[in-house]
Parts: C-alpha cells; structure tokens; sequence
C-alpha cells in the first residue's frame, strides 16, 4: 500500500495534534513488546539454564549394550506362533555386557559432521569404603579430556584438580555428596570394591560439585584406562559412549543414522529424560501464551485510542469525502497513524525489553548453579515481538479505520 | 448555444426514519453555466435534502442526475468521490476546515487529493485564491486560530482551487454577519460572472436570494418556484 504525501501528512496532523493519546498508545505497544520480549528472554533463559544443567551430566545421546528385552519367550521366531510354548522361570545364562570394541565404533562417529564431541565411559557399580561406613555408588572410568569437553567436568571440581586424573593410576575424584558421608577430604583414602569382589585402594584427588544431587551423592571419576584394569577387561571395552551434537535439539534423525551403523541401543537424550524436554516445552508455551496476551490487551488499547480519534475527528471526515477523498484515502489516513503508533512503539519497546532483561538479569538468585535470574538474548525474538507488535496494531488500526471510511457525509455534515 | 450545468429529472426521495415520509416530489429542473442561483423554502421543505443529492453525496433516490453532461445516477461511491473532487467545490455553513492545518494547507488539500499539478504551483494557486478573498496575511495561521469570517473565506477558497464547475454552499453566510455576508455575496457574484462558475447556495435569507440570477423555491418536497 502506497500511502499518498496528503494522506501521509493529515495522518500525522493527527497524531501530532493529539500529543497525549498518542503517547499513551504508543506506551501501550512499547509495554506489549517489551514485556513479549521480556518473557521470551526469560522463559528461554530458564530453559537454557535447566538444560545446561542436565547436560553437564547427560549427553545428547547415549550408546549402551542394553539388557536383552523380553526373555519371557524363548521360542519366539523358532517354534510356529500355533505351538503352545510353556517355559518356566526363563532365565539368560549367557550375554555380552558392554561395548567391546568401541575404537571402531568411536572412528564411525568421527566422521559424522554433526557431532560435536564424543567420549568413552566405563560406568560400574560399587561401593565405597572408609572404615566402617559403605555407601553404595558409580565409578566412573573417563577419558579426561573428551569427558570435560563434554560436560565441561572440570569447572565443577572445587578442590584438587580435574587433570590430575591423568597423572595418578590411584587418583581418584569423588562427588561432594559421597566424600561429606564417607567423611573424606582431600589426599585420604578411599577403598572401591566392585560386585566381583574385587577391592582397591584410592587416592581423593579432587572433589566435584555439580549441584545435581544425584550426581554429587553417588559419583566419582577415575581414569578409563584404570577402570579397564580394575574389572579385568580389554582396552577397546566401555558400557557407555557419549555423543554431544551441535544443537541438541536435532538428535532423533541422528539417533537413526547411527542406529543403522551400529547393534547397540541408541538413545537421545528425549528418550531418557522426556519430563526435562515437557518442562521445556510447557515453560515456552507458557512464555507465548502470556506474551501474546499483553500483545492483544496492547492491541485493544490502540483500537480504543483510535476509535476515539476516529469519533472526534468525524466531522473532518465527512468533509475530506465531501471534498473527494474516498474510503480508500480514509483507510489510509487512520491506518498510517497506527501503522506509525506500531512502528515507533515497537522500537521503544525493544530497547525497553532489552533494559527490562538486563535488569532481571542482574537480580540476584543464589539456588543451585545460578547465581542470579537467568535471561538468554536471542535476536530471534525481539524480530518476533516488533512483527507480532505490528500486526496486533494493524489490526487494532484497521477495525476503526474502516468504520471511518464508512462515514456517510451528509449525515454528519447535515447534523 | 447555452450549455447545461446541471439537470435534474423526476427526483424522488423518500425518508424511511423513523416512518416513510416523502421529502422529494418529481422535482426537475435544468441550471446553465454561469448562474447565480438560490435555493430557498421553509425548513422542512426539503431544500438542503435536494442539495445533497445534487452534490452527489447522497445516492439514495429515485430520478436521474446529471452535471456537466455526464450522468451521475448509479455511479459507485469511489467514482462520485473523484468526481465531486474534480468538478464540485463546496462551502458549508459551518466551515469545516482542518483545524490542525493551516489556510493555505487547507485551501491546497483538494488540488492535492486531485493530483494534476506539481505541489508549486498548487500553492500558487492557493495563495492566489487567498488574494482573491482577501485573506492572504492569514495564510500560515492554523485554520482554528481565524475567525469566523476569516474562516468561511477560507473555505470559498478551498472550493475554488480545482476550478470546479459548480459551487454548492449550505447556508454559506448563514453563520455570518451582514459585513462578512454581503463580501462572500460579492465574491460568488464575481465567481458567477468573470469565471462562469455555477453557484448553487441553499439560503433562508431572503436578502442573499433576492439578489440572485434565480431562485428556486421549494415546498412540502415541491419546486414551486423557478
């Protein structure tokens, strides 16, 4: 729509004439703007901060040798589906645990351009000892520098040092949880004894605090290769190999594309931890819902002001068609004036919701990891509250500027 | 051979709110080019209705309308709007200009609206119309700060500055005293005579009407008079 000079110059006669209203609807789109950016901001923010937390345990996705499913049915695909098939207390005498030879599964991987990282674990259960107390938990064999890379392990440690793992066969790092009940402090020992019955004497080198209570409280690190000689096994062995994948929402059609290289379970971070992923999704429909709300509450303000305009100004109205001009002319004139409202409101309201996120980020909220609110700025979604906030005013401008064009002149000029 | 400005033939017009009420009764007429002509009748008669269809604001009625040979009747709101642009000025009782505009800027919209002359020479023309009523040292006042009189001028210009063939005026002086009265008298007089524009004006003062080229006088919906 070409909006003509005349038009373009009574709309702004207009608005210019009405300083107040106008200021008061443009406040109106900067509120809903700012508060749509506001939420945004803050509701991803929230989410960003859940989901770096779960994944500085949790990879995107997992590859593990799962237990065998359904072992109820022993003669299934052997026997024809008529034959009746009884077994009583069915039980596998024999399967593979783990990944045996994970180097040529880890070369696979290397050439998938999605993948941002990928590390080797060897998670085994067993208890911890120090004298008389025993507390049942996960050692866990890794790979230092892939382990970090990953999960970025090494800012959590708070005392002793993450790369010391590599130089100390004996070394060890123990969650803060598991070392506070063991009653160990840095530089005592520890003694790790396995479901085999295999038992070994530890070093604490470090202690680890993720602030996920289930991690704290059960987990300590030692080296891969360690953990290989402590359960006798061979060097390419690992249960668990970890994948990281440049944007984790994008892990099923990767999922699937490894699954077809490889005969062991393939699991995205979705399957495992499906509330994390609901959470995520509830908080941002949440963020819309109310966002747009304020946008629509914004939107009913300009239609309000604009009414008003249309009303005062009536008379004029019926004269411009008087003089010629034609429900397309007084579309225009109404609809540039809040078109303008929606432009200059919009961009007050982005530099204010970028200020109101700022200050929200800067209000301090010491619980968990966080140290104050969390707010993510994303361009994405100050371009989506300045394009919803246009169409909410054009839409908000359009109602009266059509009941304006509709005007019948005689009847208000005759009175 | 004398041309036309206007004819009207057999028009009808029937109130519906708040009962049917006949307003208009088989009224033609035909106007030349260049008359001076009043409409007049008692309130009620019908004279100000009559008018508005003429300016062709008003569609709702029966009976063909025609100005400057063209035939007006059933034609689509849009193309009367471009019409009354070109070919209608009008002046109003109550003069109706942008208050936030100032008299030039009102005097040149619907030259603007028109759009067949560079913004210059549109302001030309403008102030040349201001010089005609004599209001000139006005121009660049905001239209509410003139006076009544200052303001009815105003308007006369406006109505002028397409050169339209007719000028229709709603009691044009009928908010004005007799000085202001009798100046915008003088100017249709003159726009009448040296330029051969056809002025159309409904008036109750019966002075105005005396002094024009013609009146037409309407009662109970009926030309009495023409």
């Amino acid at each position: 729509m070409i909006v003509s000079k005349t038009n373009y110059k009574i709309a702004n006669a207009h608005l210019t004439s009405r300083i107040k209203q106008t200021l008061v609807a443009i406040l109106s789109v900067t509120f809903g703007i700012s508060m749509y950016i506001f939420m945004n901001s803050f509701m991803t923010g929230v989410n960003d901060t859940q989901t770096g937390l779960a994944f500085s345990t949790l990879a995107h996705i997992r590859i593990y040798n799962d237990i065998p499913k359904d072992n109820t049915n022993l003669f299934k695909n052997k026997v024809a589906d008529e034959t009746l098939v009884k077994v009583r207390n069915p039980k596998i005498i024999q399967y593979t645990e783990g990944i045996k030879n994970s180097e040529k599964i880890l070369n696979m991987l290397d050439t998938i351009p999605n993948i941002s990282g990928i590390t080797p674990q060897l998670n085994i259960n067993v208890f911890f000892r120090n004298g008389a107390t025993k507390v049942n938990g996960m050692l866990s064999g890794i790979d230092v520098v892939h382990e970090d890379q990953l999960f970025g392990t090494a800012q959590y440690v708070i005392e002793g040092n993450w790369m010391d793992l590599d130089q100390r066969s004996d070394g060890i790092l123990l969650g803060s949880g598991l070392a506070k009940k063991l009653s160990l402090r840095l530089n005592d020992n520890v003694i790790v004894t396995t479901e085999e019955g295999i038992t070994k004497n530890y070093k604490v080198i470090g202690i680890v605090e993720t602030t996920l209570a289930s991690v704290d409280n059960t987990k300590a690190y030692i080296r891969i290769g360690f953990a290989r000689q402590l359960i006798s096994k061979n060097m390419g062995y690992v249960t668990d190999i970890q994948i990281n994948v440049k944007d984790y929402n994008n892990t099923t059609a990767l999922s699937e594309q490894i699954r077809q290289m490889t005969p062991y379970k393939v699991e995205p971070w979705q399957e495992a931890n499906g509330q994390l992923e609901a959470a995520n999704k509830l908080r941002n429909i949440i963020a819309i819902a109310v966002s747009l709300t304020i946008l629509i509450v914004a939107g009913f303000g300009i239609y309000n002001i604009m009414n008003m305009t249309v009303n005062e100004k009536i008379r004029e109205i019926a004269i411009l068609k008087a003089m010629g001009f034609d429900g397309k002319d007084i579309i225009q004139i109404f609809l540039t004036q809040s078109i303008i409202i929606g432009i200059l409101g919009g961009i007050v309201g982005i530099v204010f919701g970028y200020l109101v996120s700022m200050v929200v980020n800067h209000i301090p909220f010491k619980i968990a990891s966080l140290e104050t609110l969390p707010i993510t700025y994303r361009s994405h979604d100050y371009v989506m509250a300045f394009v919803f906030g246009l169409i909410t005013t054009f839409i908000a401008g359009y109602l009266p500027a059509k009941k304006a064009s509709q005007v019948d002149p005689v009847e208000i000029i005759r009175g | 051979m004398e041309q036309l400005a206007l004819s009207v033939k057999e028009l009808n017009k029937y109130f519906h709110e708040p009962q049917t009420f006949h307003v208009l009764k088989d009224i033609s007429f035909e106007i030349k080019k260049g008359e001076f002509l009043a409409l007049t009748g008692k309130s009620g008669s019908g004279k100000s209705t009559l008018l508005y269809i003429l300016s062709t604001m008003d569609t709702a009625y029966g009976g063909t309308l025609t100005i400057n040979g063209s035939k007006l009747t059933g034609k689509a709101q849009n193309e009367l709007a471009a019409f009354r642009n070109e070919h209608i000025g009008f002046v109003f009782q109550f003069h109706y200009l942008l208050p936030e505009f100032s008299a030039l800027d009102n005097v040149m919209l619907p030259a603007l609206k028109l759009g067949k002359k560079p913004v210059g020479e549109i302001r030309e023309k403008a102030m040349e119309n201001l010089k005609l009523l004599e209001i000139e040292n006005q121009a660049m006042k905001p239209a509410n700060k003139l006076s009544g009189g200052q303001q009815q001028r105003v308007a006369i210009a406006r109505a002028l500055i397409n050169e339209p063939a007719i000028i229709m005026g709603d009691e044009p002086t009928g908010n004005l005293d007799s000085k202001n009265t009798r100046i915008v008298f003088d100017i249709f007089r003159e726009l009448a005579q040296e330029r051969g524009q056809t002025i159309i004006a409904v008036t109750h003062d019966d002075d105005f009407a005396s002094n024009c080229d013609r009146i037409l006088e309407l009662m109970d919906g009926k030309l009495i008079h023409q």
